[in-house]
């Protein structure tokens, strides 16, 4: 008898406190709900921090992370491709995709017709949203209202959470945006489209990419354009996420003087680089150094 | 009367078009040009550029609903065209987690069989998959059935396929004394195909994937040849085979612009074959018999640098002579002759995958028994562009 009740209380006990398993497809994002979901939350990240999230190779490895989860959070706006494959891969029918770019506010969203002449262009607008703080804040509720739906019980403890990294965040908005200051309606140039979110809060001035279109590789004729750009205006800063390949940047860097930042986008997408937090002071503190 | 029928109309083309909108399923086109040219003793036209006619590859894919997806894909060949798959999966929803694939396909027997020929990075297809499956691979219908096995640490897999058995019978079209028959039992005889398959994450930049194939069935019938120790009459008329293989794929992606793959496969071949021919009297064209042992492989090393370019070296080896007649004594039949295959290849990818420039070498060596006619090496030079239009999917690892 004490047998059969323990076994229950056992079996109680673990459908009680089962833990929510999340997979998230950045590691932004993973950062975001481990930050909401702290110990009740088993989560695991897809593409590591110095990793290109258009493109990610289809791994078996990653059907194994989404065969038991809950919850896949991506990023959404046609970023991440591939996920359709590893979740039909992973054979998990339960699992709920939550798409945080619902309530963004979307940028460059298209209005005319696309067709690869154009690049790799995001049909549903520009999906690299987590670059911009206050679209994070978004993101957030998104990611407690996820949380909840799917453990209403700890409902408390997630908004606790919530409001706690928000408050957070909160404040230092407040001193990315002091220290950006420096760097405000400053002309800059970017490797890839990625920035818009991000110059749009901190009111950079993007004029041009090394990039001729999104995704496709600089080419030398561009390159010669974005020397004649920088020349003109001045630029002093060419700013690049860590994962693309710097030699383009390098060479106009020789002709014109400027400085290539090569900053992460990701969480461990540079050493030292642990949270959000870490990610944004570095890209924060270094464009201000050397704009 | 008209201004209403006009309205009418605009509102039914509205209503019937833009649900329809929504669900179009995804379409993309793979075209393929190739020029060739031949080098040898023996080869006719030697030296002379050969344009092929432009090859293309029309997919059709998407789900269904939520539970199955359905894919087409079309191809024109040598001016004809043809239906190189077309199948449904039902990826989700059943029990055990089983997904099935029922229609016609790749066969999942070995890693490269199942990656359609534009995605590999070499040019020439291995000698071993024209021997053993015919010069389109193992590409048959019937049914697979594939099961996540419970492996927390790695990924694994069983599939379980029976097919009709088309692929194995195509290198022999008839009896040599008897053209009659074939294809007309396939159905009756089915095939059988297994694959286990474990993938090992070795590091942040280095995987390994590992299968294990198997297929038993079938490969001809007739009258007209008998085992040995049986009598006519009782004979078991079947001719059987056993192909087992095994195959690998390394690759280690230290950023998004570099990547080493190293790749390998092989086929053990066992089955009845044809033995010498032994006259009876009454009735005559009886053909013995036999059991033989053949195999055939390939190892490649494909290294792709600054994202746009790839340099690599393939080395195949394989019972039977590459371009024979096939027949019941040659191509997979045949364990006294051999072909050797060297190539290397040099790929340009200016724009990702959407266009690809590959200019590729192939060397083939051919060992031949006493008792037939020698032939001479020949090596082929090969220069292609394959363009890739639309959403067509990446293939997994």
């Amino acid at each position: 008898m004490k047998k059969i009740l323990t076994i229950i209380l056992v079996l109680l006990s673990s459908l009680t406190f089962a833990k929510i398993n999340v997979v998230t497809t950045t590691t932004i994002i993973y950062d975001l709900v481990k930050n909401i979901g702290k110990d009740e939350v088993n989560i695991v990240y897809l593409c590591r921090g110095n990793q290109d999230p258009h493109f990610l190779e289809v791994l078996p490895s990653y059907m194994l992370k989404l065969r038991k989860a809950d919850l896949v959070f991506k990023v959404g706006l046609g970023l991440e491709k591939w996920l359709p494959q590893l979740i039909d891969g992973s054979r998990n029918t339960d699992i709920k995709e939550i798409d945080l770019s619902k309530e963004i506010q979307k940028l460059e969203v298209p209005t005319k017709r696309l067709n690869a002449s154009y690049g790799d262009i995001h049909p549903y607008g520009n999906p690299h949203y987590y670059l911009a703080p206050n679209q994070v804040k978004i993101m957030l509720t998104e990611i407690l209202d996820a949380l909840i739906s799917e453990d209403p019980d700890k409902a408390d403890y997630f908004t606790k959470n919530y409001e706690k990294y928000v408050k957070k965040l909160d404040s230092k908005i407040i001193d990315w945006k002091n220290k950006m200051k420096t760097a405000e309606s400053k002309p800059v140039v970017f490797f890839h489209a990625s920035w818009i979110y991000f110059s749009t809060e901190f009111n950079l001035n993007i004029k041009g990419y090394v990039e001729p279109k999104p995704g496709i590789p600089p080419s030398p004729s561009h390159n010669a354009k974005t020397i004649r750009l920088v020349k003109k205006l001045g630029i002093k800063l060419i700013v690049m996420e860590n994962y693309y390949d710097d030699s383009a940047p390098n060479q106009i860097a020789e002709i014109t003087g400027v400085k290539v930042l090569k900053v992460p986008v990701g969480i461990w997408g540079m050493e030292g680089i642990n949270s959000y937090f870490d990610m944004m002071d570095y890209i924060v503190n270094n464009i201000t150094a050397n704009i | 009367m008209k201004f209403w029928l006009t309205i009418f109309s605009i509102l039914f083309f509205y209503i019937q078009v833009k649900p329809q909108s929504n669900v179009n399923p995804n379409i993309s086109l793979i075209g393929t040009f190739n020029t060739q040219t031949f080098l040898g003793k023996d080869v006719i036209d030697k030296g002379k550029l050969i344009f092929n006619s432009p090859e293309l590859e029309l997919f059709i894919d998407d789900y269904l609903n939520p539970y199955a997806r359905g894919t087409v894909d079309i191809s024109f060949e040598d001016g004809i065209f043809g239906v190189e798959e077309l199948y449904v999966s039902i990826v989700r929803g059943l029990p055990l987690d089983i997904q099935i694939k029922a229609g016609k396909y790749l066969v999942g027997f070995g890693k490269l069989n199942q990656v359609h020929a534009h995605a590999w990075p070499f040019i020439n297809r291995p000698l071993f998959h024209q021997i053993y499956f015919g010069s389109e691979g193992f590409n048959d219908i019937g049914f697979n059935f594939s099961f996540i096995l419970p492996t927390e640490s790695f990924y694994s897999s069983l599939d379980l396929g029976i097919f009709k058995g088309d692929a194995i019978s195509k290198t022999e079209v008839a009896d040599p004394d008897n053209s009659d028959m074939v294809n007309n039992w396939r159905g009756t005889n089915p095939i059988f195909v297994g694959r286990l398959v474990s993938f090992f994450t070795l590091s942040d930049y280095a995987n390994i994937e590992v299968g294990l194939n198997a297929s038993y069935g079938v490969h001809a019938k007739s009258e007209n040849y008998i085992k040995p120790g049986f009598e006519l009459g009782l004979a078991d008329n079947t001719l059987n085979y056993f192909y087992g293989g095994l195959d690998f794929k390394y690759k280690y992606r230290p950023n998004q612009y570099t990547a080493l793959t190293i790749q390998g496969g092989g086929l053990l071949n066992h089955r009845d074959a044809l033995g010498i021919y032994t006259s009876t009297g009454f009735p005559p064209n009886i053909l013995n018999q036999n059991s033989i042992n053949t195999f055939g492989g390939y190892l490649y090393l494909d290294y792709a640098f600054k994202k746009q370019f790839s340099v690599g070296v393939k080395y195949d080896y394989t019972d039977g002579i590459i371009g024979d007649n096939p027949s019941f004594y040659s191509l997979s039949n045949d364990n006294q002759n051999h072909t050797q295959g060297i190539s290397g290849w040099f790929g340009f990818y200016p724009v990702e995958h959407t266009l690809i420039f590959r200019l590729g070498v192939q060397h083939l060596s051919f060992t031949t028994k006493l008792g037939r006619i020698k032939k001479e090496s020949e090596t082929s030079i090969t220069l292609k562009m394959i363009f890739s239009l639309g959403p067509h999917k990446a293939h997994p690892f």
